[in-house]
């Protein structure tokens, strides 16, 4: 019926325009426009970019993908992409487990759990930026970290000088402003599980683990699909800690592909092969939440 | 900032009024790329991070002021000069100059028994006497024996491996050849690995934290600038005196040195008011004095300089006795300027990430080999 009111018929393209699919466009143009302004604009501008490369002292000459090539046979970027999907692997399910273990404590009915709800997400409020030279003291050698460890028993741990512990300190960081946020949405799903049904699966005598795993985890598939993808996309554009705390270092440990862009882009003026690293950065984000979306799917 | 050299030259020309803009350090130089590759002509003149230089001039953003080379010369240091030639060419003149000092803990030397160093260029200590001294100190109850201010900066490194005549890392005619793994820097940088691996230096420890570590009697020994002197004059309350910028045992005695130029826009539709305006400010001696008023920062006009520094040597009382022949000495004998490359942006940063990892425990030989080949590929793109 819309397709044989939309087909314009003799005079028909004045009823578009005036129709509800007109008025429906004109409402969706401000939306359609910036989309185009300022997502689609900069990505084939990166896309042809990429393509090119100018020189400080020669000029621009088309090179094909002569910059990609040479990225993937640039032992840094290769180093870049092996750090970035480590830590990938490594964040995202580690901040989601997190993330749905305290938004089903924190919708148990307990003392003070609306107090540690709120000190859980009070994080989010403080900016990146912030929130890593806040963390740079606290990993000091002589810092809060060591501190706390030399209560307990533990030596003095390099943190943010070590490769080995640089990556994971990050991640640290990255949870504690992360997960609180990533918390509200599980704790709105959770939320609107009916009572009913753990009423229903306590009178069968189910235990709460049951009960987590057979009406929880079920019914807030749809936030946790929201959350699991958001969450990866926003993983891989970390930068400001990175760039605050370890400049990608020690020894590249920490370099991820953002950080990477930044410096090629902005630290080495090369330009051309920064966006082809953006063009490759969108296709592994792409790739990557595509997986997810069909893995989600095939439990429908 | 420079609101009383604003004044001061609107005083002086009537007829022309200064507009000024700041931009913050951190994106001074890529908001300067973009606005001069537009071909911004609101800009007449601005400050060039001299480093830079090189790479600002090779795009024709500055305009050729050659015909000034001689009063150039004339009114401040050599290096200061050179600084400025791209190409045998004159691109802008020094506003500001630096140096590094020595800074010590009088009481934990005291404590220690150590004899304080003497402010004398002629008594200048080697790291190696730093070192021993450094250890007494630790012994003595000291957390650590020395910190450099920028721990990871080639600003600050640079005269180790020059000490030992290791180049600055950059040759050629072109100067796009990179050489960062001659014996000087690796032995100079084995030094350095192993000032961190033994506990002498902290680590983790950087930025903008350095200068607290000596205010909160954590260090012995600390390398800072002149504009530690103010710093230290406020915030520590314990003996400390100064010392020449140490070297190594049987290499040359070299300081850090540089600060910013001026240059006006290739693009600007006033030129002449531009051109009164910079000489004023670099080869007046009053007008570059006055440009340092709101900060402690060395002119880099000889004779503003003399005026300077005994005010500049007083801040800090006794603690700064010295100070002013040291830096006025430093400044003509001992300094040597980061190379003028059209490279060198490409080549701090990752020659810095290199001191990052050697500091951390890489091994230095390997990881120079390393820089030296990241340098080369960055480098590609620029011919």
């Amino acid at each position: 019926m819309t397709a044989s009111r939309g087909r314009p018929r003799g005079g028909g393209a004045r009823r578009v325009l005036t129709g509800p699919a007109g008025i429906a466009l004109l409402f969706l143009l401000p939306a359609l426009v910036s989309l185009v302004v300022l997502r689609l604009a900069p990505a084939a501008v990166a896309l042809v970019d990429s393509f090119f490369r100018t020189t400080l002292l020669g000029g621009t000459s088309f090179v094909g993908l002569g910059n990609y090539a040479e990225l993937f046979g640039n032992p840094d970027f290769q180093n870049s992409i092996a750090v970035t999907l480590l830590f990938t692997v490594l964040i995202n399910p580690l901040q989601i487990a997190a993330a749905f273990l305290l938004a089903v404590l924190f919708t148990r009915r307990a003392a003070g759990s609306r107090f540690w709800r709120s000190m859980v997400i009070l994080p989010i409020a403080v900016p990146p930026a912030v929130s890593a030279v806040i963390w740079s003291v606290i990993y000091r050698p002589d810092g809060l970290a060591n501190g706390f460890l030399a209560v307990i028993g533990i030596p003095p741990q390099p943190f943010l000088t070590s490769q080995y512990q640089a990556l994971l300190s990050i991640m640290i960081l990255l949870s504690w402003i992360g997960v609180g946020y990533w918390m509200m949405f599980l704790i709105a799903g959770i939320n609107d599980i009916p009572a009913s049904y753990y009423e229903a699966a306590s009178l069968d005598g189910a235990s709460s683990w049951r009960q987590l795993w057979a009406i929880t985890l079920p019914l807030v598939r749809r936030p946790l699909a929201f959350v699991l993808v958001a969450d990866t996309v926003s993983n891989f554009l970390v930068f400001a800690p990175v760039q605050i705390l370890t400049k990608g270092g020690p020894n590249g440990s920490t370099n991820l592909l953002m950080y990477d862009i930044y410096t090629r882009a902005f630290t080495f003026g090369d330009i051309n092969r920064a966006q082809a690293e953006v063009v490759i950065l969108v296709l592994i984000t792409v790739v990557i939440v595509a997986l997810q979306f069909r893995l989600l799917k095939t439990e429908d | 900032m420079f609101e009383p050299v604003i004044a001061s030259f609107e005083a002086e020309y009537p007829d022309i009024t200064v507009e000024y803009n700041q931009v913050p350090f951190d994106t001074y130089a890529t908001t300067m790329q973009q606005r001069l590759s537009a071909g911004d002509d609101t800009i007449d003149v601005f400050a060039v991070d001299q480093p830079n230089l090189a790479q600002i001039a090779a795009q024709g953003f500055l305009e050729d002021l050659s015909d000034l080379k001689d009063a150039a010369q004339d009114a401040t240091s050599e290096a200061q000069y050179e600084i400025n030639i791209y190409d045998d060419k004159m691109y802008a003149l020094s506003i500001w100059n630096s140096t590094q000092m020595l800074f010590y803990n009088k009481d934990i030397l005291d404590a220690a028994g150590v004899e304080y160093p003497s402010a004398d260029p002629a008594d200048r200590w080697t790291w190696e006497q730093v070192e021993e001294a450094g250890v007494k100190a630790q012994e003595a109850g000291m957390e650590s024996g020395l910190l450099l201010e920028q721990v990871e900066a080639y600003y600050q490194l640079q005269p180790l491996v020059e000490s030992l005549g290791g180049g600055s890392g950059i040759t050629g005619d072109d100067m796009l050849t990179v050489d960062v793994t001659t014996d000087g820097w690796v032995e100079a940088m084995d030094w350095y690995a192993q000032t961190f691996e033994s506990g002498f230096s902290p680590r983790g420890v950087g930025g903008f934290q350095t200068s607290a570590v000596f205010t909160d009697q954590k260090t012995a020994f600390f390398v800072g600038g002149p504009w530690d002197v103010g710093g230290f004059a406020a915030n520590a309350d314990f003996n400390w005196g100064i010392a020449p910028h140490p070297y190594f045992d049987g290499g040359d005695a070299v300081t850090p040195t540089g600060s910013w130029s001026w240059g006006i826009n290739a693009a600007s539709n006033n030129k002449a008011a531009a051109r009164a305006f910079l000489e004023y400010v670099a080869l007046n001696p009053e007008g570059n004095l006055t440009s340092t008023e709101t900060q402690t920062i060395i002119p880099a006009n000889s004779e503003a300089a003399a005026e300077y520094l005994p005010t500049l040597e007083a801040m800090g009382g006794d603690n700064s006795a010295g100070a002013a022949d040291l830096i006025a000495y430093e400044i003509d004998n001992t300094a040597v300027a980061r190379p003028v490359s059209v490279g060198y942006v490409q080549f701090e940063a990752l020659i810095n990430q290199a001191f990052a990892d050697i500091r951390n425990g890489s091994d230095a030989a390997d990881r120079l080999e390393q820089a030296q080949q990241q340098i080369e590929d960055a480098w590609s793109q620029l011919r």
